[in-house]
């Protein structure tokens, strides 16, 4: 989604699936779970990213239970206190938060940002890729000359503008990352339709008097779904990246509302006196991405055979 | 037909340029009224001192008109001067260019450096542990936060070594290296960004290379080649590499615009006075002129960056015909 390029290039050695030739044909969605339930590394990355969700959402609940802090509580006593100190086990910032706690509640901002970022873009990305790619002629040109645009704009200076007009919070902040991520959904989608909707079926479905909507959405959608999926899943990772800098650079979320992007931009004040804060947040993010890149091209491998390199 | 095929491009760019800098004075416009925010509340001056403000900035004019102003003031030349310094938006753009080109160019020169003949080995060793384990690094190397890896280098050579009483690399500070300082010192100043920048355009390309190798040595000419006996170094070498290496000329070409946006993070982190940070500095700023300027910039090189990409692609591969 963003950066395409970057993502499409990932190969993961996938394990090989054989299809044995004496098996009843299955139907796509069947074959393709099964390939996907087939690729090791790739369901553990996905669980990977389960469990992750799973903490984002219970963030109360372990901060009170396992970690016994709240992301904004000061404690002056335990300022820069080392991993293992004073019950901290990731030990704690300058202002004594613990920093666990803050990377669980992170994780809330990081991942729900990238979720919501990614249904935005498919959503418009979606609409107006079929829109071109049905409707053809000039709507076609002038979709896909703005869509041009779009993502001829440096995204960083896209981003730097809005977040300064806008001063996001995590809804608004996936709005302006989608505003450059749904492009490349609409350029796919538009290619796919484009060759889909040359196949006779169409033509079938259209002679019997299916209306335009219902051709895109009962015809056309489920036939385009597969990219989609494939999209999705290797957009997660970027979109962490992406969030992350923003963060980082003090246009995303903003203190004092933990980010993995945003503990960052404290901790590089304080070099000297604490390291691991600097570490930590960033092998988190790290470790989410790498997941959600391998759990991506896992799906990619699985659901769209043609790509596999 | 080359030609036509030029124009063509160029007629296309132009109309995404004139697109891009309007959303971006859209964007700025509504961004702010007042270009220094909190100006209209300032006790110290009077509403009549910030009127004639206003109008010398062109705050006051409609959109289209400061638009149509600036574009055809940049047709000729002139970008306009900075909102918060009153210097040429030009003067800006040049003098931070050489720095971020400086930086670029050595990153992208290593990053071939390294990732050719990575990419070589990956291909030829293809399912050798040294493939799996050139994967798995590559992999690894698109999920590193680019800022977070410029920490952790700033942490460990700058931090860590100078505690210890060991020789140190400087963080920031580049700027005292161009004010005249030596040789020695600014290739300090260039070791730590250009690493963080060298190793994601390592872990793109050398990937690259090694599906693009592998699918060379597959065609029927490099059998041609070793059936008539050719030695395996110039089949590899001289037929494969060779052919090989093509679709990188693209995939730099497309690094272009990574110029200006691509090591903006990477500027910020180390302080570096490119082109990237002097953006990122005047948006907060709400300096229309600089930031449209850059982004304009910016905006030429995508596409530069793309065109050349295509032309090199055809003088490199004459298969390919545009039509």
């Amino acid at each position: 989604m963003i950066g395409p390029s970057r993502v499409a290039e990932l190969e993961m050695p996938a394990a090989g699936i054989e299809t044995g030739a004496a098996r009843p044909a299955q139907s796509y969605w069947n074959e393709s779970w099964e390939r996907l339930r087939g690729n090791r590394l790739g369901v553990a990355a996905g669980l990977l990213i389960v469990v992750l969700a799973l903490v984002a959402v219970m963030a109360p609940l372990l901060s009170a239970v396992l970690t016994h802090a709240q992301p904004q509580t000061i404690d002056l006593d335990s300022t820069f206190a080392r991993p293992g100190a004073g019950g901290h086990l990731l030990g704690a910032d300058e202002l004594g938060r613990d920093t666990l706690t803050r990377l669980i509640w992170g994780a809330r901002v990081s991942l729900g940002v990238a979720f919501l970022t990614v249904a935005m873009s498919l959503t418009v990305g979606t609409a107006v890729g079929m829109m071109a790619g049905y409707y053809g002629g000039w709507l076609d040109d002038v979709l896909m000359r703005f869509v041009d645009m779009v993502l001829a704009i440096p995204a960083i200076f896209l981003f730097i503008l809005m977040s300064i007009l806008i001063r996001p919070n995590a809804i608004t902040l996936a709005a302006i990352v989608a505003s450059v991520g749904w492009g490349s959904v609409a350029r796919l989608v538009r290619g796919e339709v484009l060759s889909v909707k040359q196949r006779d079926f169409i033509l079938a479905t259209r002679s019997i008097g299916a209306r335009d909507s219902r051709l895109m959405l009962r015809h056309l959608l489920p036939n385009v779904l597969p990219v989609l999926i494939v999209a999705a899943s290797l957009g997660v990772g970027q979109i962490i990246l992406v969030e992350a800098a923003l963060d980082f650079l003090g246009l995303g979320i903003q203190p004092p509302t933990p980010s993995w992007g945003n503990m960052l931009t404290n901790a590089q004040s304080y070099f000297f006196r604490s390291g691991s804060l600097v570490a930590f947040p960033g092998i988190t993010i790290f470790i989410t991405v790498l997941a959600s890149n391998i759990f991506g091209n896992a799906v990619r491998d699985a659901f769209d055979p043609r790509l596999k390199s | 037909m080359l030609a036509k095929y030029v124009a063509r491009r160029f007629l296309a760019s132009l109309i995404v340029v004139l697109g891009v800098t309007a959303i971006t004075l859209a964007l700025m416009k509504t961004t702010s009224g007042s270009y220094v925010p909190g100006i209209d509340l300032n006790p110290a001056l009077r509403p009549e001192d910030i009127a004639r403000l206003r109008t010398q900035l062109g705050l006051d004019e409609p959109p289209q008109v400061w638009y149509a102003t600036w574009l055809w003031n940049v047709i000729h030349g002139d970008f306009g001067r900075s909102m918060i310094d009153g210097s040429r938006v030009t003067d800006h753009i040049f003098e931070r260019l050489p720095n971020t080109l400086e930086l670029t160019a050595t990153a992208i020169v290593i990053g071939v450096l390294v990732a050719v003949p990575l990419g070589v080995i990956g291909a030829l060793r293809r399912g050798s542990k040294a493939d799996h384990g050139l994967t798995v690094v590559s992999v690894a190397g698109f999920a590193v936060p680019q800022f977070w890896m410029g920490l952790m280098l700033i942490l460990i050579f700058s931090v860590t070594l100078e505690q210890h009483g060991l020789p140190w690399l400087p963080s920031s500070g580049a700027f005292s290296a161009f004010q005249g300082g030596d040789l020695l010192d600014r290739v300090q100043h260039l070791i730590l960004p250009a690493t963080v920048l060298s190793f994601f355009y390592t872990s793109t390309w050398s990937r690259f290379i090694r599906s693009s190798m592998l699918e060379v040595l597959s065609q029927d000419y490099i059998r041609t080649a070793r059936a008539k006996g050719m030695s395996e170094r110039r089949v590899v070498y001289l037929h494969g590499l060779r052919n090989a290496l093509i679709p990188l000329i693209t995939l730099i070409g497309l690094e272009l615009p990574g110029l200006v946006s691509g090591g903006l993070v990477v500027e910020v982190v180390f302080g570096w006075p490119g082109i990237g940070k002097l953006a990122f500095e005047r948006a907060l700023q709400y300096d229309y002129t600089t930031v449209m300027g850059v982004t304009f910039f910016a905006t030429l090189l995508v596409i530069a960056g793309n065109l050349l990409a295509d032309l090199l692609y055809g003088v490199l591969d004459p298969r390919i015909r545009y039509g």
